[in-house]
């Protein structure tokens, strides 16, 4: 029986594969007529495993805006075509196959969808190949943010985990100032990420109200399946809220063994990372009134060139678009536009032209977003926080962030680690 | 026994020009990096199959020392700034060093339970690496670069001099370990895994052997780790997981444990496998898998096992005829 | 390192009651999975690595008969049973065919099967986290015991576990088939010669392998979120949970995996940031002082 399934699954994606090859033998020569060569991109990303739904997405933010530009005459004159690649979600991998992108594939740019450790990863193969790269996904600070990293090649177009911070710090202060809440407790996945996002975040909280005191701290494993012994810990501890930058899967898993403890009841949850679709949906008993920082939510920038281009890659994908899918068609966005800057496709040149460059976008606070000159790293993005409902629009209101102190507060944080 | 090893130094040096002469004959940087790759591997692949294939040692945990070694090798040059042949010969000292401590507890025990010791010993070490954030940047692994000053007028920066200089440790190592299976010391350790108690009323050390078996095998895996490490500038957690032990299991299963080179064989079929099959479909588990069941099943043995069998019976039917 | 935390929380017995329950709780699950795997070794000297992709099965299959049928009970049945099928024909018509050889040889079919099952997974259900939802019998508030909190799921997930723990036992030990597999374990020669069909017995040891560990998933669903792949992590503390209990006792494996457990739950206590590695050194402890396992014997 189970050789039976395997043997026709093989075949149906056999042909699946054959069929996508002759459309682009037959494609090819149709784009090519008359027109400039195409310009291949390159992005590795992890389809498979765990985070799967990543490089699915990511994809899908892609595409959506490649098929636009493409239209419109693609990436001055040159038609955009792209050669997506899984990583498996290991760094080694991810540097392999963004080597082979460039030295085989003939791709003259990278985008790189890979989280954060692929991304450091890619980020040295482009250091060596010098080749243009844009990171969509890691959102580690100090990717872009410290000097010794930076490369003249690299820009980052993504959120950031210290701009989350400034403004969650900020937001949830409030709170604790209106509900008097001063013991607090953090329960974060125990990896590079989730240890620096959390400590910025305690780090704005106590910024913006001196009396919090931290109680207590819990660290489960990324991807762990039982966070059990995390929830007790957090019962035993008795604090009066909580913070937690668990994504994904894991935090889904967080919320129902909580759920049955009755944690968020008891707790005021400030979780970064809730109000995703991914997560938001996911969720069977979605607690009310849990706080979370936004990721790709409908309503929130609340512009009708936000939510119509939600509704239009749900329309498209069927499913709803997440914080990856809105940083990846982003990056097609800023080629575009560098592109048509320039009147030109070549990799120097899009650089030159990426730096400073402000763009219209839904995505922006303001309806415009900007990759920063001095650290080639997104701003201007719609960052904000609010409350969850278990049914949609799932985050009705949502408090934006103030880019003038995000900035502020980050020049402060860059000097202080000596990013300067 | 002299003849052979003039014959295999012979065999190593028209190997090594060939795979110098390669990327003249056919300019491909990604030949280039498939090679530096598969050089690493290999190396790796060929020393575990010392401990599974002529040791009888089935080790769950030999992706241990291929961190060990990118590790150490990426710390040194991103901390010390030592010259990279200091550093390198450094690295092959803590690899052995390390391998001494484990080797010592490990192999005192046989068959499953050496195998679960040392599977057990490497998840140790890897959440030592996990947890030790200042010293390995913990699930980051190191970052910014690993820094490769030019030594004797060699830069390793240089994609293609690192090539050489992979191709030359490859060809190297192959001959050192060839030499070791070769060697007195590498019968006695054939015979230990055929029988170890005739061994052991033979006076023969049993526990010596295994463990020199087993640190020597380390050595060779560290330098694995030590390429992979200047491949991707950098070293991962990744590198001392049991995924790495796991590669390291299927690159000689697919390509045989009875034959020397069948380790290198079967890490040019995983790396092709792996590069080609992701490429072709975003299903390349179900592909992979399918293509391991047909060895595993189909073949029962690896492809360079299946060939001398193929071989022998061919060439003197008569024989395996009677032998039944 | 938190020694502090952990002596206070030694000094509360709410604390204790707590910790020790999610111990049971972590450690319950975690024992049906064990109890297949070491159930298969004992018996076929295999290490079964599919074993995980055995448990995200039954929690797939959980998660789809719970949307058809809404009931619980149902799902609990259903996806065990089919678990069972799934190992049942696994045994008879690919891992029956590396019986004797190398034991690398069986890992690499396991393998192979584990990249088949992930990516079929991938393929029906999507690649995206599900997760299956609380059964609406047990959405109710949380129970105080001794001043410890224990949800009534739990409360009942530990029974049943508890419950096919002690049926296992009186199987093996009690029953015709038992005696058979125990001797099959012993002698496959001898027992075959009585006219035992060992292939028969084989292929329902591994249904009953597959039976616990899709039921394990069926129990882990409503509060574990579904990925593809995510078999492997209860795979690798499994078999922590079988070589430190001994490979192939049952007895062994309950009180590995309540050992597990509890290292888990006050290590997060103690260790927050090395629970983990607590385990491996454990492991790497019991196998140097005793390489069968606690209850092990040694291997023929």
């Amino acid at each position: 029986m189970t050789g039976n399934r395997k043997s026709r699954l093989d075949r149906r994606t056999l042909l699946k594969g054959t069929s996508a090859a002759a459309i682009g033998i037959i494609g090819a020569p149709l784009i090519a007529r008359g027109q400039a060569k195409p310009i291949k991109i390159g992005m590795p990303t992890i389809l498979s495993g765990r985070v799967a739904q990543l490089g699915a997405s990511s994809r899908n933010g892609v595409m959506l805006e490649v098929e636009k530009v493409n239209a419109a005459g693609g990436l001055a004159g040159r038609p955009i075509e792209m050669v997506i690649r899984d990583s498996k979600g290991a760094p080694q991998e991810a540097a392999r196959v963004a080597r082979e992108l460039v030295n085989s594939d003939g791709c003259e740019i990278l985008i790189d969808a890979e989280a954060s450790s692929g991304a450091f990863a890619v980020h040295e193969v482009a250091r060596d190949l010098k080749v243009l790269c844009l990171h969509t996904n890691s959102e580690t600070s100090s990717l872009t943010a410290d000097p010794k990293l930076r490369i003249p090649n690299a820009f980052r177009v993504a959120r950031q985990g210290i701009h989350d911070s400034i403004v969650g710090g900020g937001y949830a202060a409030k709170i604790a100032e209106a509900k008097k809440l001063t013991k607090w407790m953090t329960c974060s996945p125990d990896y590079a990420y989730g240890r620096d996002t959390t400590a910025q975040f305690i780090e704005y909280l106590k910024h913006f109200k001196k009396d919090i005191e931290v109680v207590g701290e819990a660290w489960p494993k990324l991807f762990q399946p039982d966070y059990t012994e995390v929830v007790t810990k957090i019962l035993q501890t008795k604090p009066q809220a909580m913070y937690s930058c668990l994504w994904g899967g894991d935090l889904t898993s967080f919320i129902d063994q909580g759920n049955i403890y009755a944690l968020f009841t008891q707790i005021e949850t400030f979780a970064v990372n809730m109000a995703d679709y991914t997560a938001l949906t996911v969720v069977k008993n979605l607690p009310k009134g849990i706080h979370s920082g936004n990721r790709y939510i409908k309503t929130f920038p609340k512009t009708a060139a936000n939510a119509a281009w939600g509704d239009a890659y749900r329309a498209k994908y069927k499913e709803y678009p997440t914080n990856w899918a809105w940083q990846n068609a982003t990056v097609i966005q800023f080629l575009a536009a560098a592109a048509k800057k320039v009147n030109s496709a070549d990799g120097a040149k899009l650089a030159e032209a990426l730096r400073g460059l402000t763009i219209e976008s839904p995505f922006g606070t303001d309806g415009k977003l900007t990759l920063r000159a001095e650290d080639q790293t997104l701003v201007g993005y719609a960052i904000g926080w609010g409350t969850t409902i278990p049914a949609e629009p799932y985050v009705p209101e949502t408090t934006a962030g103030d880019w003038k102190q995000i900035t502020e507060l980050e020049a402060e944080w860059k000097k202080k680690n000596n990013y300067t | 026994m002299r003849r052979s090893a003039v014959r295999d130094l012979l065999i190593g040096a028209v190997v090594l020009a060939a795979l110098v002469l390669l990327p003249v004959l056919w300019p491909s940087k990604a030949l280039i990096d498939f090679v530096i790759r598969g050089a690493a591997l290999a190396l790796f692949a060929t020393s575990l199959n010392l401990l599974v294939g002529y040791g009888g040692l089935v080790s769950f945990g030999h992706g241990m020392f291929f961190g060990v070694g990118a590790y150490s090798f990426g710390l040194l040059m991103q901390r010390t700034g030592m010259p990279i042949p200091v550093a390198f010969v450094v690295t092959i000292v803590v690899t052995a060093a390390v391998a001494l401590l484990v080797g010592a507890i490990c192999v005192r025990l046989k068959e499953i339970y050496f195998a679960f010791l040392t599977l057990a010993f490497q998840m140790f070490l890897h959440s030592l690496i996990i947890l030790w954030v200042p010293l390995t940047g913990g699930d980051q692994g190191l970052l910014g670069g690993i820094p490769r000053p030019p030594f004797f007028g060699i830069d390793l920066g240089d994609q293609r001099q690192l090539y050489i200089a992979a191709c030359v440790l490859l060809v190297a190592g192959l001959l050192l370990m060839r030499h070791i299976v070769e060697s007195p010391f590498g019968f006695t350790l054939r015979m230990i895994r055929d029988n170890a108690a005739r061994t052991g009323f033979l006076g023969v050390e049993i526990f010596r052997i295994k463990l020199v078996a087993f640190v020597l095998a380390g050595v060779f895996a560290g330098i694995g780790g030590v390429i992979m490490s200047l491949f991707v500038s950098g070293a991962y957690p990744e590198f001392a997981y049991w995924t790495m032990s796991g590669e390291g299991i299927f690159m000689i299963m697919l390509g045989g444990i009875t034959t020397f080179l069948g380790p290198t064989i079967g890490t040019v079929i995983l790396l092709l496998l792996n590069d080609f099959v992701t490429r072709f479909t975003e299903h390349h588990g179900l592909m992979l898998g399918a293509i391991i069941l047909l060895f595993a099943l189909g073949l029962r043995r690896g492809i360079t096992d299946f060939l001398v069998d193929h071989w022998r019976r061919t060439r003197t039917p008569a024989a395996t005829r009677r032998g039944h | 390192m938190d020694l502090s935390s952990l002596a206070n929380c030694l000094g509360s017995p709410a604390c204790v009651v707590t910790q020790v329950t999610s111990g049971l709780i972590i450690g319950m699950l975690l024992f049906l999975v064990a109890a297949g795997l070491t159930l298969i070794f004992g018996v076929l000297k295999v290490i079964n690595f599919t074993h995980g992709a055995f448990y995200m099965l039954g929690a797939y299959f959980a998660l789809t008969i719970f949307q058809l049928t809404g009931s619980y009970v149902a799902t609990l049945l259903g996806a065990a049973l089919a678990t069972a099928l799934v190992g049942l024909a696994f045994e008879r018509f690919f891992m029956s065919r590396v019986y004797g050889q190398n034991i690398l040889m069986q890992l690499l079919v396991c393998y192979g099967f584990i990249l088949i099952f992930d990516d079929s997974v991938k393929i029906i259900w999507g690649p995206e986290f599900k997760s299956m939802g609380m059964p609406s019998t047990f959405q109710v508030p949380p129970l105080f015991i001794a001043g410890g909190v224990v949800p009534p799921f739990y409360l009942f997930l530990v029974g049943v576990t508890v419950a096919i723990g002690i049926a296992l036992w009186l199987v093996i030990e009690r029953t015709r088939f038992g005696k058979t597999v125990r001797a099959a374990a012993h002698n496959p020669s001898m027992v075959s010669a009585l006219g035992v069909n060992t292939g028969i017995l084989y292929g329902l040891v591994f249904a009953l392998g597959g039976l616990l560990a899709g039921f394990a998933g069926a129990l882990a669903a409503p509060v574990r979120s579904l990925t593809p792949g995510m078999g492997f992590s209860i795979l690798i503390e499994s078999f922590i949970v079988t070589v430190i209990g001994g490979m192939g006792s049952i007895v062994g494996a309950f009180v590995g995996s309540l050992l597990i457990g509890l290292i888990r739950t006050f290590g997060s206590v103690g260790f927050p940031l090395f629970t983990e590695g607590l385990m491996y050194l454990f492991m790497v402890v019991v196998l140097i002082a005793k390489p069968t396992g606690l209850f092990g014997k040694e291997v023929a």
